[in-house]
């Protein structure tokens, strides 16, 4: 019996753009195209599992009518195109026909219970020979659960019987136009993983709110959660990049896990913080690539401003090897993201937050109040800002002040993070200075590295004709070199506000006062 | 698994589209099928856009050497899958003679996918010859598309005699004929069709009509209810099929 193969899709671009290179470039015939929402439905004892079949209810989301279709290995078995609009809870809601009388069999007078639900996207295409017969068929499938978890595009391939080696032809051609892995699982196990981490992660964050006497482990989790929502929420958008505000956020949503778990010593258990320390990492580096690029394409337009009016016309050029740039960046960073590697650990992350075992006697100090842990943390980071920012001078190597900068965002992250547990006066007294300091550390590192891209990115203008958008471009890097010379040299007077008595008092004083009776 | 052939030993009387019309309708009632197609003809293989290969032949197939199993391809239809002929099926009744107990040779090829299917349609040539004396043996029922004229009438009552001649041969075999290619505007045809039921009211009483529909399978390349659903004839073999399986 012919077997289903199954790939996760790693290619670049969206359900549309992969849809067009299957059917343009590859010439399979779209069957079928649905939009709407799937649950698999199963026995309380798991029968239909058990017999390795499936049975799915199908709501569309526009028109058309609710089907059920029972499968095995991709070989539809039983198909009703037309059922109730509610999934079926018993063997008796099973359509009275011949064809169901096997699977109503099966189920045995018992009860059926929804599985993961997902709202999809699914296309089914077939692969056609000469005679224009169906040798293989094609299901590209993009979900998401309900709790908004979006699981990988995921392709089958399933060769008809009889048309083993047309469909093996097929998947070699499919693996030269289409950026694929092999995969085990199919989408109702990623589904019913996707949903259930979701889940647990979405219910313990509802009602954990921070207050100082909660345990460390606990306040540690509550606030990973809440990252990990913000990163969730703007995942979809960082995939499409309509908008460099989604990449953005994003990306401080990691930064500020990585600050989390990165100050979770002896509170999150070691071997979980080591893994998603060294994923988050991973997850930062491969975006980071398109949001220097988007930097770019958002602070071009006033660099070139600041050219003489005769030099702007110029740099037009240019504008254009930005947005091809970007659009290759982007294109290798969504690879990335829909990566099986960010797909695992995506799944194990959502999974260790929702785990209680994972947060119980986790640390030598999970069971400690979380104020005294994090004003600790605090103390010591806030320390370490302090001297090495008193160590800065005018010859101070420009990585030095890189350095400073991650210090100065590890302080204000676990202040913004933890802020519900501090005095709000002594926490706003602390932030505004710091915040500039970041800025003016921002600002430096920012121009650099955007000159150095920018002359990177000037060797494509080089081999053209037209000396005149090199030239310009060369002023556009000065304009940078300016901007750094000035972030650099009001350092000093930035920092000097934070390393103010008052300002560092005000660390003393971020445990609320207990209010007098 | 029940193995129905359809039969007739005359030709041009709508074999091949009630083999692959019913076989697409019980398909799609969600039982298991397989079409074998006997014929050198191989018009079933190209109503279902199969290439007219066998690999290995059905000499093999017949002689035991290859798998029934392996020559399987399966139809764009769900639950529909066809044992595919090609020209050299014109030597079944050689390779049957050859073999050894030459009789149960297709019915020992079926045995080997008993497991898989539901519905075996057993796709016939026209003629009376051993490759029929095989079909008998290895099926449950012949199903006989009867045009109501003379002729087929005639050849209708030739099977019957030679089934109450051989008992043997024929065993359990429920002969379900019935009429096809019927054009009710004919006064021969209602005629005929009622002296044939006065004499024969073993017949069935579905019966399939004369039908551009039906004739137009050769141009789309599937069955009537894959093009036509709801029309006529797909009706017709609804029809047939659910009288069919009363009498099973």
């Amino acid at each position: 019996m012919s077997k289903v193969r199954r790939y996760e899709v790693t290619a670049a671009g969206d359900f549309a753009s992969v849809l067009v290179v299957l059917t343009d470039h590859l010439g399979l015939r779209l069957l079928n195209l649905d939009e709407g929402q799937r649950s698999w439905l199963d026995t309380p004892t798991g029968t239909l599992e058990q017999a390795k079949t499936t049975l799915e209810f199908r709501l569309p989301s526009g028109e058309g009518t609710p089907s059920l279709t029972w499968a095995a290995e991709g070989r539809v078995l039983v198909y009703d195109p037309c059922v109730s609009s509610t999934p079926p809870v018993q063997s008796s809601d099973l359509p009275d026909s011949a064809a169901f009388a096997r699977l109503t069999a099966l189920v045995d007078g018992g009860q059926l219970v929804a599985g993961p639900t997902v709202n999809s996207q699914i296309a089914v295409l077939a692969c056609l020979d000469d005679e224009e017969k169906t040798t293989a068929r094609i299901i590209f499938d993009r979900s998401e659960t309900l709790d908004g978890v979006t699981l990988p595009m995921m392709l089958e391939v399933l060769p008809l019987r009889g048309y083993e080696d047309e469909a093996s032809e097929l998947e070699k051609k499919l693996k030269r136009s289409v950026a694929l892995s092999a995969s085990a699982t199919p989408i109702r196990e990623l589904a019913k993983q996707g949903a259930s981490a979701g889940r647990a992660a979405g219910i313990e964050n509802d009602g954990t709110a921070l207050v100082s006497t909660m345990s460390a482990a606990r306040s540690w989790r509550a606030v990973l959660q809440t990252l990990n929502d913000s990163m969730v929420q703007s995942f979809s958008g960082v995939l499409s990049g309509n908008d460099p505000e989604d990449l953005h956020a994003f990306r401080v949503a990691v930064r500020r896990i990585r600050t989390i778990l990165q100050d979770g010593d002896d509170v999150i258990d070691p071997e979980s913080r080591d893994r998603f320390r060294h994923e988050y990492r991973w997850l930062g580096d491969v975006t980071t690539p398109t949001r220097d690029a988007d930097v770019h394409l958002i602070e071009f337009p006033e660099l070139v401003a600041m050219l003489p009016p005769e030099r702007r016309e110029e740099l037009v050029s240019f504008n254009a090897v930005l947005l091809r740039h970007r659009a290759d960046c982007h294109a290798a960073m969504a690879v990335e993201l829909r990566s099986m590697r960010r797909a695992e650990f995506g799944t194990a992350w959502l999974s260790f937050l929702a785990d209680d075992d994972a947060w119980t006697g986790c640390g030598d100090l999970a069971d400690e109040p979380v104020l005294r842990i994090v004003l600790r943390r605090i103390e010591k980071a806030n320390r370490q800002l302090v001297k090495n920012g008193r160590k800065i001078s005018k010859k101070s190597p420009a990585i030095a002040l890189h350095e400073l900068r991650k210090e100065g965002k590890r302080l204000r992250y676990l202040l913004e993070c933890f802020a519900p547990l501090f005095d709000e006066k002594a926490l706003a007294t602390i932030l505004r200075p710091l915040r500039d300091v970041q800025d003016v550390l921002g600002e430096f590192q920012d121009t650099e590295v955007q000159a150095n891209a920018l002359l990177e990115l000037a060797g494509e203008l080089a081999s053209a004709d037209d000396h005149s958008a090199p030239m310009a471009l060369s002023g556009v890097i000065e304009q940078l070199g300016v901007r750094g010379a000035d972030a650099r040299a009001s350092f000093a007077k930035t920092f000097g506000s934070f390393d103010d008595r008052k300002v560092q008092r005000a660390f003393d004083q971020l445990e609320p006062r207990k209010k007098k009776r | 698994m029940k193995v129905l052939a359809t039969y007739n030993i005359k030709g041009g009387v709508g074999k091949t589209a009630t083999a692959v019309n019913l076989a697409h309708v019980a398909a799609a009632h969600g039982n298991r099928v397989l079409v074998w197609d006997l014929d050198p003809q191989g018009a079933a293989t190209f109503y279902f856009r199969v290439k007219p290969k066998v690999k290995g032949g059905g000499k093999a197939i017949v002689r035991g050497s290859l798998e029934l199993g392996d020559a399987i391809k399966a139809t764009d239809f769900d639950n529909l899958d066809l044992v595919p002929a090609d020209f050299s099926y014109r030597h079944l009744d050689l390779w049957l003679d050859d073999a050894k107990k030459p009789l149960v040779r297709i019915r020992s090829a079926l045995r080997q996918v008993s497991e898989e299917y539901d519905y075996v349609f057993l796709d016939c040539p026209p003629s009376i010859s051993l490759t029929s004396e095989s079909v008998f043996r290895a099926a449950d029922a012949l199903l006989v598309p009867t045009i109501p004229t003379t002729l087929s009438l005639r050849t209708y009552e030739q099977l019957d005699r030679f089934v109450e001649e051989n008992p043997d041969m024929v065993r359990e075999l429920k002969i379900l004929g019935f009429f096809s290619m019927v054009d009710r505007h004919k006064r021969l045809h209602r005629r005929f069709m009622n002296d044939l039921r006065t004499a024969h009211p073993e017949l069935l009483e579905a019966t399939i009509p004369n039908s551009t529909d039906i004739e137009r399978m050769g141009v789309h390349r599937e069955p009537v209810g894959a093009y036509g659903k709801g029309s006529k004839p797909a009706r017709a073999y609804e029809a047939l099929w659910s009288e069919i399986q009363t009498r099973l």
